[in-house]
C-alpha cells in the first residue's frame, strides 16, 4: 500500500513541526521588524529587544518534542491497535491540532512582543517585565497544544 | 505503478526545494523593494542595502541540501525498509516540514530586512549590525527546519 498507517502518523507529526516552524518564523519576524524600528530610535535597548524578539522561538521546540513522541512512541504501537489504519489517520488529526496551536500562537505572540518592543524606548525598558508576562499568556496556549495533543494520543491508547 | 515510493520521496525533496526557492523569492522581493526606496533617498547606502537584501537567499540552499540528501541517501535506503511504500510517503511528510520552514522563514526574514533597510538613512547605516542580528533569529528557524528534517528522517531509520 502506498500510504500506510505509520506514514499517515508521520505526516501528522510533520504537519505539526511545519506549523511550529512557520509560527516561530512569523512571530520572530513580526517582533524583529518592530525591533529594528525601535533600535533605529534607541540603540541602547538592544538587550531588551533581543529578549522579546526571541520569545516566539519556543514553538519550534514544542513541535519537535511532538514529532519525537509520535515517531518513537506512537508509531511502534500503531501496529498493535485493533484498527491500525484508522489509528494512523487519528494521529494525523492530532497533528493538525498541534500544528494549529503552534502556528497561531507563535504568530500572535510575535504581535504581543512587537507591541512590547514598540513601548521600550518610551518607558526606558521598564515595559520588559510586563511585555514578557503578556507574551507568556500566548505561550501558555502553545504548551496546552502540546499537552492536549499528548493527552489525546494517550486517550486513544497510542502513547 | 504510477506513483512509486521513490517518486513520493522525490516529490518530498522537490517540495522542500520549491518552498526554499519560493520563500527566498518573496523575502528578496520585500527587502529589495524597500532597498530601492532607500537607495533613491540615499545612494551611499548601497553596500548596506545589498548585505541586508541578500540575507533571505540562504533558505534556497537549505532546501537544496534536503533534496540532495533525499536523492543520494534516503532513496537507496527505501527498498531495505520493512514497508517501502509507507516509507516513501513518510519521506514526503518530512519534505513538507522543510518546505514550510524554509518558505515562511525566508519570506518573513525579508520583512525584518526590509524594516532594517528603511532605517538605514536615518541611522546613517548604524542599524546594519542590529538588523542582521534580528534577521539571524529568523534564519535560525530555517536552519532548525533543515536539522529537524534530517533528525526526523534518521529517527525513521531512513538516513
Amino acid at each position: 500500500m502506498l500510504i500506510d498507517a505509520s506514514s499517515m502518523a508521520t505526516l501528522g507529526a510533520g504537519v505539526a513541526l511545519a506549523g511550529g516552524l512557520a509560527g516561530s518564523s512569523l512571530g520572530i519576524a513580526i517582533s524583529g521588524a518592530a525591533g529594528a524600528a525601535t533600535l533605529g530610535q534607541d540603540p541602547r535597548q538592544l538587550r531588551n529587544v533581543i529578549i522579546l524578539a526571541a520569545l516566539p522561538m519556543s514553538r519550534a521546540f514544542y513541535a519537535f518534542i511532538f514529532l519525537i513522541l509520535v515517531i518513537t512512541t506512537s508509531i511502534p504501537t500503531i501496529e498493535a491497535m485493533s484498527d491500525p489504519s484508522g489509528s494512523g489517520f487519528a494521529v494525523f488529526g492530532i497533528g493538525i491540532m498541534a500544528s494549529l496551536a503552534f502556528g497561531v500562537s507563535g504568530a500572535y505572540q510575535g504581535s504581543v512582543c512587537a507591541a512590547g518592543i514598540a513601548g521600550l524606548s518610551k518607558t526606558e525598558g521598564r515595559i520588559l517585565t510586563n511585555g514578557i508576562m503578556l507574551a507568556v499568556f500566548v505561550e501558555l496556549l502553545a504548551v496546552l497544544g502540546l499537552v492536549f495533543s499528548i493527552m489525546a494520543l494517550s486517550i486513544l491508547g497510542l502513547m | 505503478m504510477l506513483i512509486s515510493p521513490e517518486s513520493l520521496a522525490v516529490l518530498g525533496g522537490a517540495l522542500a526545494l520549491g518552498g526554499g526557492l519560493a520563500g527566498s523569492s518573496i523575502g528578496l522581493g520585500w527587502a529589495g523593494s524597500a532597498g530601492a526606496a532607500t537607495l533613491a533617498e540615499e545612494p551611499g547606502q548601497l553596500r548596506n542595502v545589498i548585505v541586508l537584501v541578500s540575507l533571505p537567499m540562504t533558505q534556497t540552499f537549505y532546501g537544496l541540501i534536503i533534496l540532495i540528501l533525499i536523492l543520494t541517501t534516503v532513496i537507496p535506503n527505501l527498498s531495505t525498509m520493512a514497508n517501502p511504500s509507507g516509507a516513501g510517503f513518510s519521506v514526503f511528510a518530512c519534505g513538507l516540514i522543510a518546505a514550510c520552514a524554509e518558505c515562511v522563514s525566508a519570506a518573513y526574514q525579508g520583512a525584518v530586512c526590509a524594516s532594517g533597510i528603511s532605517l538605514l538613512p536615518k541611522t546613517k547605516g548604524q542599524i546594519l549590525t542590529n538588523a542582521m542580528m534580528l534577521a539571524v533569529f529568523v534564519e535560525l528557524l530555517g536552519v532548525l527546519g533543515l536539522v529537524f528534517t534530517i533528525m526526523a528522517l534518521s529517527m525513521l531509520g531512513l538516513f
